[in-house]
């Protein structure tokens, strides 16, 4: 009988035998990895949900008077100081006029008895298309303000904020329901191993006299923690797009869901998912073989 | 095959087993280890399976230290020796067919081969009709019989047999005592420890008796 095939009848053998168990320790790591990945996929939604929104972000410094070009480079230098910046435009007092006239349209006589000159000159800084760069826009707003010959810097300041937070605030859930992953999961194969260990020590110390290998001793359950990783973190992450799915569907139609594209792992990630739980979970099983599994 | 030169086992905290034995048991010899209870017969084949280590002395098998082999050698070297333990260790949940198929499957043997040879065992050992039972459900002598048509099936070179009558009548012990002749017949080394001298009285092998632990003496034998 090959290696393989005996290690296999052997882990058929402690599944049968210790079934109860390790249906809860799948369990376990599958709500393990949906929790962890449910908020994962919200927080890279949200990651592109705010490269999105950065698209129309867009910082107006008001000066006092119009740069000259030698000014218009100086300005354009200290900007670059702070933080590389998608585009940075300098509107004269004359373009801020038309434009102004032209988002009017049809009621721009009400400009009539203006001087052409009453609006003041102004810098569009349109930061990077990233998070980091919208999460610094406060910053930037700071230090934009601080410019000689700045009247006021403008921007989306109330949204941005709370979408900063937002992402920060969800970001530590990740962090949190990923570390809860990998001790739960950790945890459960452990001690589930260890229940199997102590289960079967009768049969582990007749295996060693009638010379058993390490090998074919340890294999079974090593297999076992990764059997435990693959499956239940497959069923977590296949959970989750049926909810995803479910949502959609739900949820499709004229509602704040459609405000946004959202959409699933892509399939590296979800592969990613599940190789660190199998990893995870077979760590599990070789710590505790190498606690109490003496051969 | 067997060399023992010193060997002593202690006891924490101060229990002598054996002390001081040096013996040499050939190749294909038969050899009985006579002596009372806690004479040192089970420890001196623990020694020799490697189930616990000498205090002092050297064991060799076959010219290797067995007690400085580990791992992947000692697997080896005891897939080469048959034991079959007086306390049994038979695993009371399985059936009589996967006690015995244990040994087998651990040296990977064919699926085939191991039926047909735990069907030969168990009809020479009179349980054919046990094949599918939980060992826990069978008596202390039926037992006894799984216990050494494990040790015996993997063909060993060498089989180690503790008090193999203890539970039987004269006509299974002799059934069993013809198995471990047939054994023996085959090139095995048997090592026999025991206290029934029904089944050494007339026997012409060596027969090596124990008192406290300590040899008493080595009677009788021709070496093959």
């Amino acid at each position: 009988m090959s290696f393989w095939l005996t290690v296999f009848r052997q882990v058929g053998r402690n599944l049968r035998q210790t079934w109860g168990s390790q249906l809860m320790t799948l369990l376990t790591v599958s709500l393990s990895v949906l929790i962890f990945a449910f908020f994962y996929l919200i927080y890279a939604n949200m990651l592109t949900l705010g490269d999105k929104l950065g698209d129309d972000l867009s910082l107006i410094v008001y000066l006092e008077e119009e740069p000259g070009p030698e000014l218009q480079q100086q300005l354009r230098n200290k900007i670059l100081t702070f933080d590389e910046v998608e585009e940075i435009r300098f509107i004269s007092r004359a373009e801020a006029y038309e434009r102004f006239a032209k988002q009017l349209g049809q009621n721009q006589d009400v400009l009539n008895d203006m001087p052409k000159d009453f609006l003041p000159p102004s810098i569009e800084v349109i930061p990077m298309k990233n998070l980091r760069s919208l999460n610094q826009v406060k910053l930037f707003s700071t230090y934009l303000s601080r410019l000689p010959g700045t009247l006021k810097v403008q921007y989306g300041q109330d949204w941005v904020e709370r979408f900063y937070y937002f992402t920060k605030l969800l970001s530590i859930i990740v962090l949190l329901s990923g570390t809860l992953l990998i001790l739960t999961t950790i945890f459960m194969v452990a001690y589930t191993i260890r229940l199997t260990i102590h289960g079967r020590q009768a049969e582990l110390e007749l295996l060693k006299l009638v010379g058993a290998t390490n090998n074919y001793i340890r294999t079974p359950f090593l297999l076992e923690g990764l059997l435990q990783g693959a499956i239940g973190s497959f069923l977590g992450i296949f959970s989750l797009y049926m909810l995803f799915q479910w949502i959609k569907l739900r949820f499709s139609g004229p509602s704040f869901l459609n405000l946004f594209e959202f959409s699933f792992f892509a399939p590296e990630v979800s592969f990613t998912i599940i190789t660190v739980s199998i990893l995870l979970c077979t760590l599990g099983s070789y710590s505790t073989m190498q606690k109490f599994l003496r051969i | 095959m067997i060399e023992m030169i010193k060997v002593s086992k202690e006891y924490p905290p101060d229990v002598v087993a054996l002390k001081d034995i040096s013996i040499s048991i050939d190749s294909g010899e038969m050899f009985f280890i006579i002596g009372r209870s806690g004479a040192g017969k089970t420890t001196l084949l623990k020694l020799l399976c490697s189930m616990e280590a000498p205090s002092s002395g050297l064991i060799e098998i076959s010219g290797k230290p067995i007690n400085q082999l580990k791992g992947h050698h000692l697997a080896r070297l005891r897939q080469r020796i048959g034991v079959a333990y007086q306390d049994f260790k038979l695993l009371i949940d399985r059936t009589t067919a996967e006690n015995i198929a244990i040994s087998m499957e651990v040296s990977y043997k064919k699926p085939q081969i191991i039926r047909k040879r735990v069907r030969d065992l168990l009809e020479q050992l009179d349980l054919s009709d046990k094949h599918d039972t939980i060992t826990g459900e069978l008596s202390r002598g039926e037992q006894q019989r799984v216990t050494l048509a494990r040790a015996v099936a993997n063909s060993p070179t060498m089989i180690l047999v503790d008090e193999p009558t203890g539970n039987l009548d004269a006509a299974t012990t002799e059934k069993v005592m013809t198995l471990l002749n047939k054994c023996h017949k085959g090139g095995a080394t048997i090592v026999i420890a025991t206290h029934d001298d029904s089944i050494y009285r007339h026997t012409s092998h060596r027969v090596m008796e124990l008192q406290k632990g300590r040899l008493h003496g080595i009677t009788g034998g021709e070496l093959p």
